[in-house]
């Protein structure tokens, strides 16, 4: 066929996941939409790092709620993914001939998007998730996955053996050779934990997947059912140790804290690099104002802010409000959240468009520790408002309104 | 989508901007933090439905080129209309300052190629040193048409409530119909308290533009304002459209410095942002404020690191402010370096400048200190 392109690799990003233990956060948007760091959403990291490595070509799966993810990718255009040939895909579950399937499992998904896949004729796929925070170049996993002439390649981090049981740990040869996968061991043989990045010789996966769905026993999940059978297939899978900053931020505490660390320097995720860029869909926004009355510290401050009270070690979304004698501390404040007159958030998360009536307490404990603190994190939800002079308890999750009470109120 | 083609100058031939149009057009200019003056002509236009859109420029247009690109971030990458930049066109055989124009008339006479390809119905003109950026120009040009005009001249009676005209500005005179009687340029520095100076924005039919322009280069003439409306006022009738909103008036650095402070006042803020004002987008991490900074009554964007005092200033975006430096009244522009013991007052900052550590610059708010772009102080 004349001008026919082919594309050595290209990814697949499973976006479909609800991320239910995100709680209210994910009431109407997927985890992989889930707003961070100041002005991105948790997906921006994946597929950031793709066009970073050089990777055009993505495949996004998505199965819930994916509207706003839907609206938020778009054309791509904001990472430069809208291309002639390749760029972003949008991939649905849908109708083929007389039925169709929801998306069954990780494996299910991209099984059912092979003639999305094979309209680039690649040699090698990625396969991604978009809910993890982290910085890499697929490009250098990719010339580790050719150099071990690997049929998978799946990228580890060496977890302190403590915390191995909490994740699906690789067993490996002194060549990274994996002999053996297991899921959330009670007693781990090894450390290296699977960061749920995978490169396939497409051929092999393709052979791998059409089996799999044919055995009607089968999660059609990668980790529980392609590499166990890949494994005992006898095929070559080799684990990549990453070395870098990896968080999965499936909790609450986790994406707290995932954020709270891109204001820590002595945590290695620099968002301010001008090589390797985090790209997002910007909001049309004016710069920040800041107030005479308000001090900051330790914050990250974005556009369309209106600061007037005082922010501390905290992360501000665009179109934030903070009023006049209103206090943020040790929180995470998303898009177009209004925290009125005197009232005092701290270890918070507010979701998109919450209002904080004046006066009114959100996560206010007074001695107790940072320690405990950060493992009771409060949270409200999506255009929740919450009235003059309320209470929100430490640790309490709110979505709806709560209503005001009078000052000086008794509280009971 | 109105059947219109917006012609923007980016330059202004009266602007005395010292160091900071050397390297760049006026319409290029920063302002207001993370804008170019250009965005708030560009996003009106297209805030009132106008997508075709020329940009006519005279020299020193690289920055806004670039600046411009292909227009996807004022949503004008368009296969109809969108937008176009028109560099100065020089042809084999002209004399060697020839793509310099005299004049607006000679300008447009250039580019007349470019302007008779389209086809739009009429032609809406703007400059770059008065930005009206709450004119409705659907409303304009309804105005326009009702009246029968041939042309509707835009004109402001006062500088943000000042009763100030700017200095060389062509001041209107007109006759209790509002139809045009004369044109002056206003040369003396007087406070004037009852003239009505142009905006720089016209209204007029396109083929009756072109065949203006046409004659007016035919008898020898280049100045839109002189040898076009002041010359065919007895003939044509040209009428006058009141902008009696906020505006940006920049010809002079003071008015510069005057038309960025303007944004820290929150009803100012409140008109400019009203409706959304577009510009290039940087991708610019969120600006980090650390330990021990004090900012206040100050617009910044974003991707800056901020350790010192910020009081009464625009910052752009990655701009780096040193501990133990303290900064009022300022502009300071695109990635500049502040370091650390720095005090500045009433300072132009350009782009990518680096101040270091312990230096002193103080301006007066009449005559502010302009350090130019890239210099190391």
């Amino acid at each position: 066929m004349l001008g026919m392109v082919k594309k050595e690799t290209i990814a697949m990003l499973l976006a479909g996941g609800q991320g239910s233990r995100l709680g209210v956060l994910t009431n109407s948007v997927a985890k992989p939409a889930v707003p961070f760091g100041g002005k991105y959403r948790i997906i921006d990291f994946t597929l950031s790092n793709c066009v970073n490595s050089g990777i055009d070509t993505i495949g996004v799966l998505t199965q819930y709620q994916p509207l706003e993810l839907n609206t938020y990718i778009g054309s791509g255009q904001p990472w430069d993914l809208d291309r002639l040939f390749g760029g972003v895909t949008i991939l649905p579950p849908h109708i083929k001939g007389s039925h169709g399937e929801w998306y069954k499992g990780t494996a299910n998904a991209i099984f059912q998007n092979i003639h999305y896949i094979e309209t680039y004729n690649p040699e090698y796929i990625v396969v991604l998730s978009g809910d993890h925070i982290y910085k890499m170049n697929y490009r250098w996993m990719l010339n580790y996955h050719k150099e071990k002439k690997a049929d998978c390649t799946i990228s580890v981090l060496n977890v302190p053996y403590e915390e191995a049981s909490r994740f699906g740990i690789m067993n490996a040869d002194a060549d990274f050779r994996i002999f053996e996968f297991e899921e959330k061991p009670e007693n781990p043989k090894g450390t290296l934990a699977s960061m749920g990045v995978y490169i396939f010789t497409w051929k092999k996966l393709r052979e791998y997947l059409s089996r799999d769905e044919n055995d009607e026993e089968s999660e059609n999940d990668f980790g529980k059912d392609i590499i166990p059978s890949m494994l005992d297939g006898g095929e070559r899978l080799f684990a990549y140790e990453f070395k870098g900053y990896w968080k999965d931020v499936g909790t609450i505490e986790s994406l707290w804290e995932a954020n709270m660390d891109l204001l820590d320097p002595n945590v290695p995720i620099q968002l301010d690099d001008p090589l390797w860029k985090m790209y997002s869909r910007n909001n049309v926004l004016p710069p920040q104002f800041i107030g005479g009355d308000s001090v900051i510290e330790n914050s990250y401050v974005t556009e369309g802010c209106k600061i007037d009270g005082m922010v501390k070690r905290s992360i501000l979304f665009p179109g934030v409000t903070v009023e006049k004698g209103a206090l943020v501390n040790q929180s995470i404040i998303m898009p177009n959240a209004t925290v009125r007159e005197g009232a005092v958030v701290e270890y918070s998360i507010l979701a998109p468009e919450s209002v904080i009536g004046a006066g009114a307490r959100v996560g206010v404990a007074e001695g107790m520790d940072d320690a405990s603190r950060r493992q009771n994190i409060t949270v409200v939800g999506r255009g929740s408002s919450i009235g003059d002079h309320a209470e929100v308890e430490v640790g309490q999750t709110v979505s709806g309104n709560l209503p005001g009470k009078e000052e000086g109120e008794a509280q009971c | 989508m109105l059947n219109v083609l917006g012609i923007n100058f980016a330059y202004n031939d009266r602007e005395n901007l010292r160091e900071l149009t050397q390297l760049r057009t006026l319409a290029s200019l920063p302002i207001a933090g993370k804008y170019r003056i250009i965005d708030f002509v560009i996003s009106g236009l297209v805030n009132s439905g106008i997508n075709d859109i020329s940009i006519i420029t005279k020299n020193n247009y690289h920055s806004l080129v670039d600046h411009v690109g292909a227009g996807n971030d004022w949503d004008l990458n368009r296969k109809i209309g969108g937008i176009r930049i028109l560099t100065p066109l020089s042809q084999p055989g002209m004399p060697e300052n020839a793509g310099l124009y005299k004049g607006t008339a000679e300008a447009l006479a250039r580019n007349l190629h470019s302007i008779k390809r389209t086809v739009a119905e009429h032609v809406i003109m703007t400059g770059s040193s008065v930005v009206c950026f709450s004119l409705d120009y659907e409303e304009l040009l309804y105005t326009h048409v009702k009246s029968g005009a041939d042309v509707t001249a835009v004109y402001a009676s006062s500088l943000n409530g000042y009763k100030k005209v700017p200095l060389g500005i062509p001041v209107f005179s007109f006759d209790e119909n509002m139809r045009l009687t004369g044109i002056r340029g206003n040369e003396d520095d007087i406070t004037r308290q009852e003239a009505t100076w142009s905006a720089g924005i016209f209204v007029i039919k396109k083929s009756l533009l072109e065949a203006l322009v046409s004659d007016c280069i035919a008898r020898g003439g280049y100045s839109f304002y002189y040898d076009i409306l002041d010359y065919l006022k007895g003939n044509l009738m040209i009428k006058g459209y009141h902008y009696d909103k906020q505006l940006l008036e920049i010809s002079d650095v003071t008015g510069y410095m005057n038309a960025n402070m303007n944004f820290l006042k929150s009803s100012f803020r409140d008109t400019a942002f009203e409706r959304p004002i577009y510009t290039k987008v940087k991708d610019s991490v969120p600006t980090l404020y650390c330990r021990g900074c004090r900012v206040k009554d100050s617009i910044v964007a974003d991707g800056c690191k901020i350790q010192g005092i910020v009081e009464d200033s625009i910052i752009s975006r990655g701009v780096k402010i040193g501990r133990g430096t303290v900064v009022r009244n300022c502009i300071v522009m695109q990635n500049a370096e502040i370091m650390n013991d720095v005090e500045l007052q009433y300072v132009i900052i350009d782009k990518d400048v680096i101040v270091r550590e312990g230096q002193k610059l103080i301006g007066h708010e009449k005559y502010p200190v302009v350090v130019e772009k890239r210099s190391i102080v």
